[in-house]
């Protein structure tokens, strides 16, 4: 629906949108909340696995010292686990991002520009 | 040693000469298409993603990264190993908070976000410092890094091999722009990629193909004994790592020449791309990192300290190559080390082009164009500014770097860095995106008390000048001090001072221009080859 050149910058553009009324609009709304659902968790996720990493480097070196299989420690592969958890996550969103947020954000623009384009309320 | 005498290696400056040449060729290619503004910081805003993602890599991954991480592994075991990861997991910090917004709403700095909706001058003046910081702290840190390695790796003087290095560095900013630092950066990060790859597989092949040996191997070599696989024996102190932890997951977010790189792509899309292709990357690199380093002490074993360096172990990386390759003194050898020279000194030329150009932004276009000249100057102007401004941060980097010599102690530079990009920019940047209320005393605020407290705690700490034994501040890494103070001067500073219509109205903009990309600047769409589109 949305035509490539809609997201293309134009003078007055800043001038001919209402801003407040398309970030109430209910598109943009839906886009924030999609995102919200993925990123949210996602941050909490990771910034926990990361410090929980930290605090047991930092706090439990014996621990992380500790052998799994002949010599490999646990500090180690809870270390690999994190390069794990940064490829998983990042590809996720790389998804997700493509598939939900891409046309909720171009509707968004779109709801936005349109009203504008009409000669919105400013 | 053969690698610290005097006389020059002609089989390394034969690779550097080869480097260096392909580099001029694209600066050469690159110089013919800067014409706006947009080319010289944005290269047109034609990079593609997988471009800008190895282009991230090779931006990111200093000789900080390369010998660095080598060297504390080979020295401290585990901790080392800390810096790999918290300098990958930082990235999905850039990924979801950051790098699509900047694309949306930003143009060449930092400070384009912030003045969107705060009051123009105290905001860009304010991100402009903030950049400076960073990138000033850090490009001498690396123009050390370069001379010691250098000299060391090719024989020539300390002083000639930081003007080697500012000279290029200058080149490819000046002539060819954002394009030639691109592309530039790009080359750097294949070499570095493969480079590490050829040394990871020669690693294992030389312990018997089990990785698991690694480790026990090394820590046969190693006189801590098992403590050398644990936690604790760089970090001694439980608070510092978790200090050191949230510095790097926090900083890269707030580093000037990381950000400015999604500004050179088409649109949100790309930039998001490029950071997972630039994950995938690094996240390789720095898990060879563990190669090089276990496989360092495993193979050169404790004998080699002091050739690598004692205190940092700097030259764990070009020495293992040296073994790897059949030795001191035979041809495999010396062809292994002059081909881990060439790529250290490539890797840092990446990273210092990139700093100079994201410095030469915050003072041409934030300072000059914008503050002194209110945005009526013409393009050309600006850009001519930004050739000044190269020149001259480069000129006082490479007479610092000289001056200071081999004195400075590059890790601690780079930490400063991290500190005050994760203290000052990360959180004024982070909360103009988000927070309705945040206003230009907050940024302010959070920007100034950010640099003052790293910089002052760094200086009060255990490698400041008062020494290990007298420091006021016990801890190496400001971090988790200095960050929660940043955060919490913006947040002062927003709610002592009066509500600002503006910044509030102007929240609406800036919020659906970021998660939207509705008005986000488009490019001239500049190719270092081909037509633009």
């Amino acid at each position: 629906m949305a035509e490539p050149g809609v997201r293309v910058a134009k003078s007055d553009d800043g001038e001919r949108i209402d801003w407040v009324a398309a970030e109430q609009s209910p598109e943009f709304k839906e886009l924030i909340a999609t995102k919200r659902r993925f990123v949210l968790p996602a941050t909490i996720f990771f910034l926990s696995w990361y410090f929980g990493f930290i605090l047991l480097a930092g706090y439990a070196p014996g621990f992380m010292g500790g052998s799994i299989y002949e010599g490999f420690t646990v500090g180690y592969a809870l270390a690999l686990s994190q390069f794990v958890m940064v490829w998983v996550l990042s590809y996720a969103y790389l998804k997700r991002a493509d598939r939900d947020f891409d046309p909720l954000a171009e509707k968004a623009a779109q709801v936005a520009f349109d009203a504008g384009q009409k000669g919105g309320k400013r | 040693m053969t690698l610290l005498a005097a006389d020059i290696r002609f089989e390394a400056l034969g690779i550097f000469a080869v480097v260096l040449s392909i580099t001029l060729v694209v600066t050469y290619l690159a110089s013919k298409r800067m014409g706006t503004a947009t080319d010289f910081w944005a290269a047109g805003r034609g990079i593609t993603g997988v471009q800008n993602g190895f282009a991230i890599a090779g931006d990111y991954m200093s000789a900080a990264s390369f010998l660095g991480i080598a060297g504390l592994i080979y020295l401290f075991g585990f901790d080392g190993f800390l810096y790999s990861v918290g300098f990958l997991v930082a990235f999905l910090t850039v990924l979801f908070l950051l790098s699509e917004r900047m694309r949306n709403s930003g143009k060449f700095t930092i400070a384009d976000v912030l003045s969107f909706r705060l009051n123009e001058k105290p905001a860009r003046a304010a991100a402009a410092l903030g950049t400076l910081a960073v990138a000033g702290f850090y490009l001498i840190a690396q123009m050390v890094g370069a001379g010691v390695l250098i000299e060391a790796l090719v024989g020539i003087s300390f002083e000639l091999s930081v003007l080697i290095t500012g000279v290029f560095m200058l080149v490819y900013v000046i002539a060819g722009g954002m394009l030639a630092t691109t592309w530039v950066q790009i080359i750097k990060a294949v070499l570095l990629m493969v480079a590490a790859t050829v040394l990871s597989i020669f690693v294992l092949v030389k312990i018997g193909g089990n990785p698991v040996d690694l480790f026990n191997d090394a820590k046969a070599e190693s006189p801590d004994g098992q403590a050398y696989l644990e936690p604790g024996l760089f970090l001694s102190k439980p608070l510092d790592t978790v200090s050191l932890g949230l510095g790097l997951v926090l900083g890269t977010a707030g580093l000037p020449h990381i950000l400015m790189r999604f500004f050179t792509v088409p649109d949100a899309k790309a930039a998001r791309s490029s950071v997972v292709w630039a994950v995938g990357l690094i996240g390789v690199f720095y898990v060879m990192t563990t190669m090089l380093g276990f496989g360092g002490r495993a193979i050169l074993g404790e004998g080699a300290k002091e050739a690598v360096g004692a205190e940092n172990g700097n030259l764990t990386a070009p020495l293992l190559a040296e073994n790897l390759g059949g030795g001191a003194g035979t041809f495999g050898g010396d062809l292994f080390l002059a081909v881990i020279a060439a790529v250290a000194f490539a890797t840092i030329l990446a990273v210092v082009a990139g700093l100079v150009i994201s410095a030469s932004g915050a003072v041409a276009h934030d300072v000059y164009s914008n503050i002194m000249r209110k945005g009526q100057d013409s393009e050309k102007d600006e850009v001519l500014v930004a050739r000044v401004a190269a020149v001259a941060i480069g000129a006082i980097a490479i007479l610092i770097a000289i001056l200071g010599g081999q004195d400075l102690n590059v890790s601690y530079m780079v930490g400063l860095a991290f500190a005050v990009a994760a203290s000052a920019n990360f959180p004024a940047l982070l909360l103009a995106l988000t927070w309705r209320r945040f206003n230009t005393t907050g940024a302010v605020a959070g920007v100034l008390v950010g640099v003052t407290s790293s910089i002052l705690l760094v200086l009060i700490g255990p490698q400041g000048p008062m020494g290990e034994e007298d420091a006021i501040f016990t801890l190496s890494n400001p971090g988790i001090v200095s960050i929660p103070l940043g955060f919490l001067a913006c947040y002062l500073g927003t709610i002592l001072s009066k509500e600002e219509a503006k910044a509030e109205r102007g929240f609406d903009e800036l919020y659906v221009r970021s998660e939207t990309g509705l008005g986000a600047e488009v490019g001239t769409g500049q190719k270092l080859v081909g037509k633009a589109d």
